[in-house]
């Protein structure tokens, strides 16, 4: 069972985001991680392959500094990793990453696709389901459990609090929700293992692509602007009975602000 | 001049400030609080295999040079300095000695189950009255055919009570003062070993600090842990300078975790309508903090260079240890006065850093006998 997990870099969950001057970019804190979700998806391939053989080989597009990120899923125990970097890949929107990975994916042969369900910069959660479109793959989202027994795999799909159970044939992409299992603390022959090894990189003319068709040139959709989240009101304190105040609550959340 | 990280330790320290954020992180306060040797989170720590940090690969350690090294003892400190405390004393001081001169069947005995955490060692200096003036050592070691016998009482023992394999320090000859010292492998379970009082402490809780009584205590001619005779000062000074480092690596920890305590602060209190961060004097508190902890930083990771180099280190590891346990002292004192009143409350983090971080001061050489020393190398014998 060959298992290739997509990874991406994200800025640390704690790095410091600010909107830089009018607001056409961000200027981020250099504090980055492996994206939560997809250290869940490294974690089940290793799962995987320890219960079915084969071997787990992480991939991830970006800069050289994402080299950490793949040697953290080497450290977990992944067999082998992959850096694809160029800067004609850089700004590229959802569609061009998912073309890009897809092009490197065609190349290598798998089983499984295991990735994230969204990186947790972006949040947009697009990647892999364009993925399995380029490759013209089944992709199940959002997957809490995955079962490979008798020739048959089955995932679990959670929705607002239900599930889907569904088959799907190999090979698949799935992305990986928070609860699939809990990802390991890397074993210092892990970490050892994965100071020492050499990472291939690929560039844009390595995956047959020409430099209008990666990044800002092959997107489909552009950034226009970065608006700066609502500022949150002052604490408003409601006087009175706890009967009144009560009411006065209820009134303030249906009229005035119509949360509920 | 290179003062980069290699890309592998930069590796190596996301890697372990991850693990440490996990695992040790979370569990801190109640370290602190119930101060109690932490056996759940020893077992699933050690399970990891960095206890065998500094030895060879060939024997399941890490082969780790002291710059990478450093990077662990910060970042275990910054976790929980109660729990470091345990880690680094397997890691480092009380494995050396039996790494460095005990015999296969010692090593098989004692070091590689220590490597794993199966086994917990410590080293065995002070006593009451004796700590930075070894020469005043009163543990005696004495020769009785092909054993030998020792008597005495140890205190301040990190680990003692708990402790399976001890590195005890005696003297063989008190006549020679600090040239009839020799170190000694007593294991648990020897007839007259025992542990004796355990110690209240202000900070530095979870690990378990003690007496260890000596008590005509029979060990094998081979438990002698030197090459020669009389030499145990000699072997002392080879890990000196590391065991100095490796404090003020600790002190780092301490200080960046309580930085970040004051960071957070600062960004989210609100006072007059503002964060507190917006004001001046808050401002330059931070201003002070960083660049004193930048220069610690630069002290150690220069030191332990100079000792993977094997270039003299002597003065700047003292200095290291010093500069940077001052700096730490510093910084949980600031990052209390950022908190203000909840500083002072048992429920926040700043007050156990301000209590931990005055432990420093003691270990590695206290900073009046640094100073002696550190003088005395510099003007030399006036």
């Amino acid at each position: 069972m060959d298992i290739l997990v997509l990874i991406k870099q994200v800025p640390d969950p704690e790095a410091l985001v600010e909107i830089g001057s009018e607001g056409k970019d961000l200027n981020i804190e250099p504090k980055f991680a492996i994206n939560l979700f997809d250290e869940y998806a490294i974690e089940e391939a290793l799962k995987i392959r320890e219960a079915h053989g084969g071997k787990v080989k992480a991939i991830t597009l970006g800069s050289a500094k994402a080299i950490e990120a793949l040697r953290t899923a080497i450290a977990m125990g992944a067999d082998e990793a992959m850096l694809i970097e160029d800067e004609g890949f850089a700004a590229g929107d959802g569609y061009n990453t998912a073309l890009v990975l897809s092009r490197a994916l065609e190349k290598e042969m798998f089983d499984i696709v295991l990735c994230g369900r969204q990186a947790i910069d972006a949040d947009r959660g697009e990647v892999p389901q364009m993925i399995a479109q380029f490759l013209g793959l089944p992709h199940v989202g959002v997957v809490v459990k995955l079962d490979i027994a008798d020739g048959k795999t089955v995932a679990e799909s959670a929705f607002e609090g239900a599930k889907e159970v569904i088959e799907v044939a190999l090979p698949a992409v799935f992305t990986a929700q928070k609860g699939l299992n809990e990802p390991r603390v890397p074993l210092i022959t892990g970490v050892m293992k994965a100071m020492k090894v050499q990472i291939p990189k690929l560039t844009v003319e390595d995956l047959g692509l020409t430099r209008d068709m990666a990044g800002p040139g092959g997107s489909k959709t552009k950034i226009l602007q970065y608006l700066p989240p609502k500022k949150r009101p002052a604490v408003q304190f409601i006087e009175g009975e706890p009967a009144h105040a009560a009411a006065e609550a209820v009134r303030i959340l249906t009229e005035v602000e119509r949360v509920i | 001049m290179d003062f980069a990280f290699t890309e592998e330790q930069q590796f190596f320290k996301k890697i372990i400030t991850d693990t440490v954020d996990r695992m040790v992180v979370p569990k801190a306060r109640e370290i602190d609080e119930k101060d109690e040797f932490p056996w759940e989170l020893w077992k699933e720590f050690t399970r990891l295999g960095y206890l065998g940090l500094r030895y060879p690969e060939e024997i399941g350690g890490m082969n780790a040079d002291p710059v990478t090294a450093m990077i662990f003892y910060e970042q275990i400190a910054r976790g929980s300095v109660g729990f470091a405390q345990s880690v680094i004393m397997n890691i480092l001081m009380g494995t050396y000695f039996v790494y460095r001169f005990g015999s296969e069947e010692i090593k098989k005995r004692c070091l590689y189950p220590a490597m794993k955490g199966e086994k917990i060692t410590t080293m065995c200096f002070t006593e009451d009255q004796s700590g930075s003036d070894l020469a005043a050592t009163r543990t005696t070691a004495v020769k009785d055919g092909s054993e030998w016998i020792i008597n005495g009482t140890k205190m301040w023992i990190t680990n003692g009570p708990h402790a399976d394999v001890a590195t005890v320090l005696a003297t063989t000859d008190p006549s020679l003062g600090a040239r009839g010292l020799n170190f000694f492998l007593v294991e648990k379970g020897t007839p007259g070993f025992s542990p004796g009082q355990v110690l209240d402490k202000l900070g530095c809780r979870g690990t378990v600090t003690g007496e260890l009584v000596f008590d005509n205590v029979r060990i094998p001619e081979e438990n002698l842990l030197g090459a020669e005779l009389n030499k145990g000062v000699d072997y002392l000074a080879e890990i000196l300078d590391e065991v100095r480092v490796m404090t003020a690596a600790m002190a780092m920890g301490i200080a960046q975790a309580a930085y970040d305590e004051g960071l957070e602060y600062a960004r989210k209190r609100i006072a007059f309508g503002k964060t507190i961060g917006n004001y001046q004097l808050i401002r330059a508190k931070f201003a002070d903090m960083a660049t004193e902890m930048e220069a610690s930083r630069l002290l150690i990771y220069s030191a332990a260079w100079k000792i993977k180099e094997k270039l003299p280190s002597r003065l700047e590891a003292a200095m290291a240890k010093m500069f940077a346990t001052e700096t730490c002292l510093k910084v949980v004192d600031e990052v209390t006065r950022i908190w203000g009143a909840n500083a002072f409350a048992n429920e926040y983090n700043p007050q156990r850093h301000f209590r931990d971080a005055r432990f420093l001061l003691y270990g590695g050489g206290t900073h009046e006998i640094l100073k002696d020393f550190m003088g005395r190398m510099l003007i030399g014998k006036a």
